[in-house]
């Protein structure tokens, strides 16, 4: 999933306090499932909002609604009657929804409520942990399903540098070094045999290096 | 030895010539200096790229170096493309202490245009952030803010948009305005044939807070400039050039005179000077400036 972390309070009210109208947009994917964006947080999000301009005397409307997803016209569309009444939107989705929502209404302010951070896993109740970063040319195939792109604080493709230590990376005791891990699962599946090949170098294009991405499939275009 | 002619010709308000000088694809540097030697005093300073179209060579530091240390002054270019801001700071502090008093800051183009298709760029920061970076070295300190065992004073220039053919003229100049205030004190333009195309944006900023330089670029042919009217975004050469360059009995000498011209135009209309590129052509340099 996307995780994305709850920007705090203040930023948004530098936002939004110029507005009258203002709705809450949440967004029932990833941010709802790494409890940043989702219809508990806009309600949360509201409420403090409006708690903080009612104490400064203001009278604003604050709305609140939480679409299925922020990343596809056919959700976004069901904001299309009301959209007119407000002033601005507080999108609580990704990076990717605030976009999306703003491509779709060019006359609404639209502002990000999240810090939008990586693609990631659930490690454990309250944490969210880095796994890819859609380099566009999987190798995971070849590393032992670990990927060195993500994990790796050098993204190094042919072992671990000289930092490894304990099965830490150098950057920190709290980060496992993504090599330590690699190592250790194709020695688990017996296929050590792998880690002796150098790996081919690394072609980024297909990354954001090569500027942004669009995938295109004739099959299923209309 | 710091050589800084470049300088003082801005400073005084004489008309200063620059020729670019492309370091060579490999490690024999002969072919650059014997071209370069060959219009030392013509020429004030030149200026050497960094891997201009995202092509493969040696950097323009080292280029740059080699230069230098035959006398010859140069301007370094400095690029966001390859280096992050720890390499960019080590660079400057390097061409610094070798004798390289001017730099040229470029965006630099994505590593698509060049022939190392595979390769990431960097952009850790961009051209504004790099001209404050320079400013910054030049008040003793790295961007960490931690203090310099002597600080680089450079003369720092960007490259700008300025003349170039779909370009907003207020987008333009606001942005040239700010390179200004992050510390630019010349601006180096996309080729320009005549004083037309980059007038709408000299209308809009301060003149005297600014050395505004031209490039002027050597046609070659008249296929090479119709192919540049129509397949470069950003040169426009006027049809009137292709329709001389048509007619014209011997096209390379009528080319030449075409670069003379437009130098003898951009002094006359009080610009700072003007950059020679010869691309690929710096046998002609000698020619273009003679008498000019
Ligand atoms: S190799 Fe690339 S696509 Fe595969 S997990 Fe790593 S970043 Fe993602
Ligand atoms: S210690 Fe391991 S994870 Fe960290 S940079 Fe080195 S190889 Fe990569």
């Amino acid at each position: 999933m996307i995780v994305a972390e709850k920007k705090p309070m203040e930023e948004i009210i530098e936002e939004v306090k110029r507005f009258e109208n203002i709705l809450v947009l949440g967004c029932n994917e990833c941010v709802t499932v790494c409890e940043a964006g989702g219809k508990k947080e806009v309600g949360v999000l509201a409420s403090a909002l409006r708690m903080f301009f009612l104490k400064q005397g203001r009278k604003m409307r604050i709305d609140e609604r939480t679409l299925e997803r922020q990343c596809d016209p056919e959700y976004l569309e069901e904001i299309r009657d009301v959209a007119d009444g407000y002033d601005a939107v507080v999108s609580l989705a990704c990076g990717v929804g605030v976009q999306f929502t703003a491509e779709h209404y060019p006359n609404l302010p639209v502002y990000p409520g999240v810090d939008t951070c990586f693609m990631g896993v659930t490690e454990a109740r309250g944490m969210w942990t880095e796994r890819c970063q859609g380099c566009g040319r999987c190798i995971l195939a070849s590393t032992g399903g670990i990927c060195p792109v993500a994990r790796c604080a050098k993204r190094l493709f042919n072992g671990p540098c000289g930092g490894s230590s304990d099965g830490k990376c150098e950057i920190g005791k709290d980060t496992v070094c993504a090599w330590q891990l690699i190592i250790d699962r194709l020695r688990a599946l017996g296929r050590m045999e792998e880690y002796e090949r150098i790996a081919p170098i690394k072609d980024w294009s297909t990354d954001r290096a090569g500027g942004p991405r669009k995938i295109v499939r004739e099959d299923l275009a209309p | 030895m710091h050589l800084m002619q470049f300088r003082k010709k801005l400073e005084e308000g004489s008309f200063v010539v620059l020729a670019e000088m492309e370091p060579p694809k490999g490690v024999d540097t002969t072919v650059m200096t014997g071209h370069a030697v060959k219009v030392k005093g013509k020429v004030d300073a030149f200026l050497v790229p960094e891997m201009s179209n995202a092509v493969m060579r040696m950097s323009a530091l080292g280029g740059a170096m080699v230069l230098q240390s035959k006398g010859m002054e140069t301007i370094v270019q400095v690029c966001c493309r390859d280096r992050n801001r720890i390499a960019l700071q080590a660079d400057l502090l390097a061409a610094y202490a070798c004798g390289i008093t001017s730099v040229m800051a470029v965006t630099g183009q994505e590593p698509s245009y060049g022939d190392h298709h595979q390769a990431r760029s960097v952009y850790d920061i961009d051209l504004l952030e790099l001209l404050t970076a320079v400013s910054t070295l030049r008040n003793g300190r790295d961007m960490a803010g931690v203090e310099l065992l002597g600080a680089p004073d450079f003369l720092m220039g960007a490259s700008v948009n300025a003349g170039a053919p779909g370009i907003s003229p207020e987008v333009e100049a606001d942005d040239m305005k700010k390179k200004i205030d992050a510390g630019a004190r010349f601006f180096i333009t996309p080729p320009l044939f005549s004083v037309e195309t980059i007038a709408p944006v000299l209308k809009r900023i301060d003149r005297s807070a600014v050395h505004i330089i031209p490039t002027v670029l050597l046609l070659k042919s008249l296929g090479m400039a119709r192919y540049m009217a129509r397949n470069v975004a950003h040169i426009h050469v006027p049809d009137a050039l292709a329709e001389r360059l048509e007619t014209a009995p011997d096209r390379v000498r009528e080319c030449v005179k075409i670069a003379k011209e437009t130098i003898s135009t951009f002094r006359a209309e009080g610009f700072s000077g003007v950059l020679l590129s010869t691309m690929g052509w710096e046998h002609k340099i000698a020619e273009v400036l003679e008498g000019v």
